[in-house]
This record gives structure tokens, C-alpha cells and sequence, in this order.
């Protein structure tokens, strides 16, 4: 009869559980976030500021316009119906921003866009005219071969250059 | 008839089938009498109407299905999409920044982008753990890592096999040498493979690029500490010259063999006559026979292109060569192509008589079946046309050699194929032939011959003198067409080639186009070459043209001048030279720019250059339309000062046209008075 207060919490507990099993809405259970926070109404937005951060095209666009306003950034057939591979192809593609990003230093004006044909990668970048173009083509085919022996695939480079960054607005 | 009978039906759809069978008879006979005009249109139709008229048996002949290749399409299509003449070489970014725009450029981009192949590729092979998750399906072998070092170190046959392979002459020397000290015995086989190698490479190790430590030469010296050595400038002789020594590697090993077999002899002498040692190759020859042993072709092969050098006389040295391929006949030794091109080749240095034993040659060579390639039409123009000899101008050889090949589509099968379009138009241009220019141009367009082209260098003198001959010999507007196509997509033309291109506008009287030239001027960068820019000035101010394109010349000189001035680091592009000031005076002048010409006058003394009477003479009539007796008299003074024997003339002429003050008469009083007495002692 007189049962301690812990195994009474525990009897609770156990009730509550079942309950919420069972489709009871008023009685949820919460459980532990164990990522930092991401807000799906704050990702990719550039806020408001005061007036003298250039903003190029990509950045200006919210995602919510994508497919409205703006294009994709990577283009492959693995969001299809039935077609495997999207993961492989996402990190396949967040590797090569990172390493054109590295390869060449302080050059890219804009983001990169990666089409994928039959087997071959075409990386289109916009790049400053920051350095000799020997030096971009010495990039150029340092990236082209060390990128198609690691993925085992042919990979290409298309390059445009910009005198500078081309802005959209100020915010 | 089928229509008679009948069958009762009880069914309707027996009656429906029925119906139905009847009219696919009705209309299969009906077919036989009115074919179908759709099939008349087909090869298999013709076959079937044929038989169908000739009575013969209703037998329908299916034509076979045809096959096509994987890449059939994609040929297909390739072959509607010409060659842009406005873009860059393919191995470039299609961008205005990265597109190269002289020839310097274009092997500049082209090897810096292959040298980061070469620093990704090092990092490959270096690395190889990243790179060995292999998700290629199918295999794709050429993109896994490559192993270069070598894996096996104890002394086994193994080793030397894998040392072979690898291709590193000294370790695999050494590896033998290990192998015979602890007495294994090697098969004859293995033996002659380390032989083939040694002899290959003629002992040296092969040039590896990407080795910083080079050692360069085979002079035998005391190898320095490599801190001390100071780094060589590599001239192009270093690449290619390795010459055999005296009791090296080979030698020693071939007459430590117990047995050797002809393939042994044979490696030697291929070695000894690849390396310059012509005279070691023929008495191993010798010894070779003395053993009553055969040579196979590729032997023979090396020992005719190596007669030449060792005989002096050209009859002497033509009689080698047959010698040579009779003992073939004897040996019953099959020749092949590169047999007779080494015959043709070796014959290219035996003087005029030659020609008759080359055709003799071709003679064999259609007898037994193997068709010439085009290094043995290469020797054969070589032959005959000697360089710098007198032009005969009889162009028949090579009327000849263009009708029996063209229309052909060859490969690459000797590695001297690809002289032959070089040659052949630097006789087209010699013989000032353009008709045979002009074919052996289409030959080149013909399937996969633009392959046998060469290297960039190659390419761009063939193309230097297709575009010679035709400045020299067509009119303007085809030559400006070629200049569009060819332009700087093929090749970029060094400055004697737009010198050419001058003298052609110049021939045809289309000067006024020479702005838009010298656009194309500045940006191949030739616009620091001295006599490129005197003649197209000279060449401007020859003659009186019209107002615009007068005023076109001068916004030119304008930009030429602009050359000339020294830059912020100092030198001038170009230096001045009495020409050149002259004549962008004289546009300046006829363009009736009057301020910018007299600015030109002072820098005549500035760069110690004199002006021409003629020049004066202009200056001064230009100055009486504008009627300024100030500047009259300062030409005139000027004019003193350079002590032109034109100044009298000058002096008199101002004082007739011009209305002159009192200070101005006495200005030109002693100026008269000074130049008669410097007259006699300076001028």
C-alpha cells in the first residue's frame, strides 16, 4: 500500500509512455536535439543590413525562389523517380565546391554549377581576373586530373572570367 | 482462284475472319501487280520489282540488316558541324581573357596546362591510397594510380623481369650482374629481353621529366657532389643525342652470353645503329652471318638506314643498300613497309642518281603488295627536289604523287608521315605551283589526314607557307578569305607573314584596308617588329587616297606613334627611325593635322633623324593653305639647321607666297647669309 514515491514516478512514467504510444495527443514525449540549430526559414538568406554589402545574384534570391527566380546549382538525374545515387551525388558535389573553392584561392565570383552528362562532370565556374591565365590553366589541369582519377569519371572545367564580381544590390 | 471456294461459316465471326483473310489475298495480289511506290524507292525494291518483271519466282529478297558501330551516330552527327574559324583551339576555355592571341601565348597556356596534369599526376602516384576506391564500371585502367617503383628487392628473376618492365636500364644491369655472381643460370629469353632494353636505350637510363636530379649526358666524368653542380641550360641537343661507348653495358653482356641466338645479334645491331656506332653494327652483321644465322626485318631495317654513313661515294653507298636487300632475298626475309621507306630514306643521300633507283622501289613495293605510306611519297619528294636547288620548274613528280593519292585517307604507320605535308608545300611554294597548293590542301581536309599534320610547329610552318603562296599568286579578296579562316585559329603568322600580306594588299590596291591589319598587328603582338611597322607606314604615305580613308591612316599613325613614346618603365617599344617619322608626318600632313605633324618635326631632333626635302616641301605647301608666315619661317629655319640642301629652294618659295614682315625678311636674310658660308664649311 504504501509504495515509495519512485516507483510510483516509474508506474506514471510507464503509463504516460503507453499512452502517447498509443495516439493520446495531449500527453507527447519530447526528445533530445542533438544537432546545433537549423532553421529551415533561415537557411540561405542574406538579411537586411546596412546598405553596403554587395549582394551578386545567387546570394540576393531566397530558396523559395528557386524554380521561380533562380536555376539549380547542380543538375543530375538522381532525384528522379526510381533512380538511386542522390546522396553519393550531393557529396560527391560539396567535395568539388570545396576544392574548386581551395584550388582557386580567392578567384570564384560566384557559386559553382555542376551538370552531370552520361558519365562526365562539367563544372562551370565564373572566376575573377585575379591571376595570369598560365596560372589558371596550370589550375585548370591540375583540377581536370586529379578530380577525374578520383571519381573515376571524366571531369571538365568551363571557366568565364569577370573583370569583378558582378553586384546585384546592397543590403 | 481462292474467291471459288467458299466455306460455309456458321458463325459470325468465322464469317468476319473469313472476310478478312479474303481481302489480305485480294490485296497481296493486288500488290504483286501495283507495287507500293514507297518500296520503289529502295535498292531492295528495284531487286524485287526485277524479279517481279522477269517472270521469275515471287521470292521476296530481305536485304541484310546492317550493322552499324557504337559511335555511328555520333560520327554522323560530327560530320555536319564544320570547323568554327572564330574559336580558339579546343584544348582552351572558351573566354576573351584565357583564349591565347599569339604563338608564344598558345605554348605558353598549352604547357602550363600540362605540366598541372603532370603535379596532379605526381600526387597520384604519390599518394595512391586515395585513389584506389574504384567505382568505374567497366574497369577504366587509365585512371587508377601507376606504380613506378619497384617493388621486389631480393635478388630473383622476378626482379628482373619487373625491372625490365619498369624500364630502369641500370637497376636491371645491376639486377643481372647480382643474378650471375650467385650463379643462377638465365633462360636465353630473359637474357635477350635485357639485351632489347640496353640496346634501346643505349645504356642511359630513359629521360624521366618529372626527375628533378637529372643526369644529363653520356660524357664520363666524375659525378659531383649534386649541391655543387650547377644547373645546365638544356639545349635541344641534349634531348636527343646518346651515343654508344665503348664496352658498355650491352657489349659486355652479349659476349659474356654462352649461346646467343640470332635475336641477340639482331638487339645489338639495332642498338649500334641507333646510337651512331654504324661501323661496330656492320661487322656484328658480319659476325652474324659467320654464325650462319639469320636477321630478321626489323635488323635489316636498321642496317639500310644506317648504310649511308658508312660509306663515302653515292654509288658506293647505293650499292650497300642493294646488297643488303638482295642478302634479304637470300635470307628470305619478308621486307615491309618500313624496309622500303629506310631504302628510300637512306637513297635521299646518295645525290641525283637516285632518282631512277626510287622508282625502281616503288616498282617493288606495288609488286609485292604494300601500299607506300606517306613518308615514302615524303623520301620521294625529297629526292627529287632537292632544297635550294635550281627550280626547274617542272612540277611533274609531284602532279604525279597528288593524282595517285588523292582521295586517300592514310595512318600514321612511320613515324616520318608526317614531314610529308610540310615538304610538299615548301615545293608547291618553291615552284610557285598554287593549283598543287591547293590539292595537296584538300588531301589534308580528307578523312584522317589532318592527323599527320606534326606537332604545333609543324602545323604552323605548313600553314606559313600555304599562306605565302597564296599572298603571292591570288587575288586579295580570296587571300582575305584564307586570312578570316585561317587566322588566328590554325596559326598565328610571325612577322614576315604579315610583311606578305602587305605587299599583297599593296599589289591588289586595297591599302585602304591596312587599319584593320594593323588592329590584327597589335593583337598577334608584332607590333615591335621594326620593318613590319617602316613598310606598312611607308606603304601609307606612298600615295594621296581618299578623305576617309586618309583620316583612317592618320588615327593609325596616331596609334603607331604612340609606340614610340617611352612607356612608365622606361624603353619605347620601338625606336625611331627616319622612315618612320617621315611617313607619320606625311599622313599627318595629308590628314591636314597641322599641330600633331609640327610636333613631329621637333622630334626629329629629338632622335637625331633628318627629314627629307620632299617632307619640307609638303610641310611648307600644307602651311600656305593655312597661310601662317610664323611657322613658315620656323620650317624654313629648321630647315636650315639640318643643313637640307633644300633650303634655298625653301627660302625662295616662302618668300614668294607668303606676305613677310620686317623681322621675318631679316630672319631669312641670315639664314641665306649663314647657310652660304656653313655651306662651304659644315653642310
Amino acid at each position: 500500500m504504501a509504495a515509495s514515491l519512485t516507483s510510483r514516478c516509474a508506474m506514471l512514467g510507464a503509463t504516460i509512455r503507453r499512452l502517447s504510444i498509443g495516439g493520446c495527443p495531449s500527453l507527447e514525449v519530447r526528445g533530445i536535439h542533438s544537432t546545433a540549430i537549423c532553421y529551415k526559414n533561415r537557411a540561405a538568406r542574406i538579411r537586411v543590413g546596412k546598405g553596403d554589402r554587395p549582394l551578386n545574384y545567387e546570394q540576393a534570391l531566397h530558396p523559395h525562389q528557386i524554380g521561380h527566380r533562380k536555376g539549380w546549382l547542380s543538375a543530375h538525374t538522381s532525384n528522379l523517380h526510381e533512380e538511386e545515387g542522390a546522396a553519393d551525388r550531393t557529396v560527391e558535389d560539396v567535395f568539388i565546391r570545396r576544392f574548386i573553392f581551395g584550388t582557386f584561392h580567392g578567384c570564384l565570383a560566384n557559386e559553382l554549377v555542376i551538370k552531370r552528362r552520361g558519365n562526365i562532370i562539367v563544372i562551370c565556374a565564373l572566376m575573377l581576373q585575379k591571376v595570369q591565365p598560365q596560372k589558371f590553366y596550370f589550375l585548370i589541369g591540375y583540377t581536370e586530373t586529379l578530380l577525374s582519377h578520383f571519381y573515376k569519371c571524366p571531369v571538365k572545367m568551363e571557366i568565364q572570367t569577370l573583370e569583378k564580381k558582378a553586384v546585384y544590390k546592397y543590403v | 482462284m481462292h474467291f471459288v471456294n467458299v466455306k460455309m461459316a456458321s458463325s459470325g465471326v468465322h464469317a468476319g475472319r473469313h472476310i478478312y483473310n479474303k481481302s489480305l489475298i485480294f490485296l497481296n495480289n493486288l500488290e504483286l501487280i501495283y507495287p507500293r511506290r514507297a518500296l520503289a524507292c529502295t535498292a531492295s525494291a528495284w531487286q524485287k520489282t526485277a524479279l517481279a518483271s522477269n517472270g521469275s519466282s515471287e521470292e521476296i529478297v530481305i536485304p541484310r540488316k546492317k550493322t552499324w558501330s557504337k559511335e555511328a551516330l555520333l560520327q554522323a552527327l560530327t560530320s555536319t558541324v564544320k570547323r568554327d574559324p572564330t574559336a580558339a583551339h579546343y584544348t582552351f576555355q572558351d573566354d576573351s581573357y584565357l583564349t591565347p592571341r599569339t604563338s608564344g601565348e598558345f605554348k605558353l597556356y598549352s604547357l602550363s596546362q600540362e605540366s598541372g596534369k603532370a603535379a596532379a599526376k605526381y600526387f597520384i602516384n604519390t599518394y595512391p591510397k586515395f585513389f584506389q576506391k574504384d567505382f568505374a564500371e567497366p574497369h577504366i585502367p587509365c585512371l587508377m594510380p601507376e606504380t613506378f617503383e619497384l617493388q621486389i628487392e631480393e635478388v630473383s628473376e622476378a626482379a628482373l623481369v619487373e625491372r625490365i618492365q619498369l624500364r630502369k636500364v641500370k637497376a636491371a644491369v645491376d639486377m643481372y650482374d647480382q643474378l650471375l655472381q650467385s650463379g643462377t643460370t638465365l633462360s636465353l629469353d630473359l637474357t635477350n629481353d635485357l639485351l632489347d632494353l640496353i640496346c634501346l636505350y643505349g645504356d642511359q637510363d630513359p629521360k624521366d621529366d618529372s626527375d628533378p636530379e637529372q643526369k644529363t649526358e653520356d660524357v664520363v666524368e666524375v659525378q659531383d657532389d649534386p649541391r655543387k653542380r650547377r644547373p645546365r641550360i638544356r639545349r635541344a641537343s641534349d634531348i636527343v643525342r646518346v651515343v654508344w661507348k665503348e664496352n658498355n653495358n650491352a657489349e659486355r653482356i652479349f659476349n659474356l652470353m654462352p649461346e646467343r641466338d640470332s635475336r641477340s645479334y639482331g638487339a645489338m645491331i639495332q642498338g649500334m645503329a641507333r646510337h651512331e656506332a654504324y661501323d661496330k653494327a656492320f661487322s656484328t652483321y658480319t659476325d652474324l652471318l659467320n654464325n650462319r644465322l639469320t636477321a630478321n626485318v626489323h635488323t635489316f631495317n636498321a642496317l639500310i638506314l644506317a648504310s649511308p654513313e658508312v660509306r663515302e661515294k653515292y654509288i658506293e653507298k647505293r650499292d650497300l643498300i642493294f646488297e643488303l636487300l638482295n642478302q634479304m632475298a637470300e635470307q628470305k626475309v619478308r621486307p615491309n613497309l618500313l624496309t622500303f621507306n629506310a631504302a628510300l630514306r637512306a637513297l635521299r643521300r646518295c645525290g641525283n642518281m637516285a632518282r631512277s633507283q626510287a622508282l625502281l622501289i616503288f616498282g617493288e613495293m606495288k609488286a609485292l603488295g604494300i601500299t607506300p605510306s606517306l613518308a615514302s611519297y615524303d623520301h620521294l619528294l625529297g629526292i627529287f627536289y632537292k632544297a635550294a636547288s635550281s627550280t626547274q620548274g617542272h612540277t611533274e613528280i609531284l602532279q604525279d604523287v597528288l593524282n595517285e593519292i588523292s582521295g586517300q585517307s592514310f595512318e600514321p604507320q612511320d613515324p616520318d608521315d608526317v614531314m610529308f605535308f610540310l615538304n610538299a608545300m615548301r615545293v608547291c611554294l618553291e615552284h610557285k605551283d598554287l593549283e598543287a597548293a591547293y590539292r595537296l590542301h584538300s588531301l589534308m581536309q580528307e578523312g584522317e589526314n589532318w592527323k599527320l599534320l606534326g606537332d604545333a610547329h609543324q602545323q604552323s610552318m605548313y600553314y606559313g607557307r600555304f599562306f605565302n603562296i597564296l599572298c603571292m599568286m591570288e587575288h586579295i579578296d580570296v587571300v582575305l578569305k584564307w586570312y578570316k579562316e585561317m587566322i588566328p585559329s590554325l596559326y598565328y603568322p610571325h612577322s614576315q607573314g604579315m610583311i606578305d600580306l602587305l605587299q599583297a594588299l599593296d599589289t591588289d590596291g586595297r591599302l585602304d584596308l591596312i587599319p584593320e591589319i594593323w588592329k590584327d598587328i597589335k593583337q598577334m603582338g608584332h607590333d615591335n617588329k621594326v620593318e613590319l611597322v617602316d613598310e606598312m607606314l611607308s606603304l601609307m604615305a606612298r600615295e594621296k587616297q581618299s578623305s576617309e580613308v586618309q583620316e583612317s591612316f592618320a588615327q593609325c599613325a596616331l596609334d603607331v606613334k604612340r609606340r614610340y613614346v617611352p612607356s612608365e618603365f622606361g624603353k619605347p617599344v620601338l625606336e625611331w627611325t627616319a622612315n618612320s617619322l617621315g611617313s607619320i608626318t606625311s599622313l599627318l600632313l595629308a590628314a591636314e593635322k597641322r599641330q600633331q605633324a609640327w610636333e613631329m618635326m621637333k622630334l626629329f631632333k629629338a632622335s637625331n633623324r633628318v627629314p627629307t626635302d620632299a617632307l619640307m616641301e609638303d610641310f611648307l605647301s600644307s602651311i600656305k593653305e593655312v597661310q601662317d608666315t610664323n611657322q613658315a619661317v620656323e620650317l624654313v629655319q629648321m630647315s636650315a639647321r639640318f643643313c637640307l640642301a633644300g633650303t634655298p629652294m625653301l627660302t625662295k618659295r616662302v618668300k614668294e607666297e607668303f606676305v613677310l614682315t620686317e623681322d621675318h625678311r631679316a630672319t631669312l636674310s641670315s639664314l641665306e647669309f649663314s647657310s652660304d658660308g656653313n655651306r662651304d664649311l659644315t653642310c
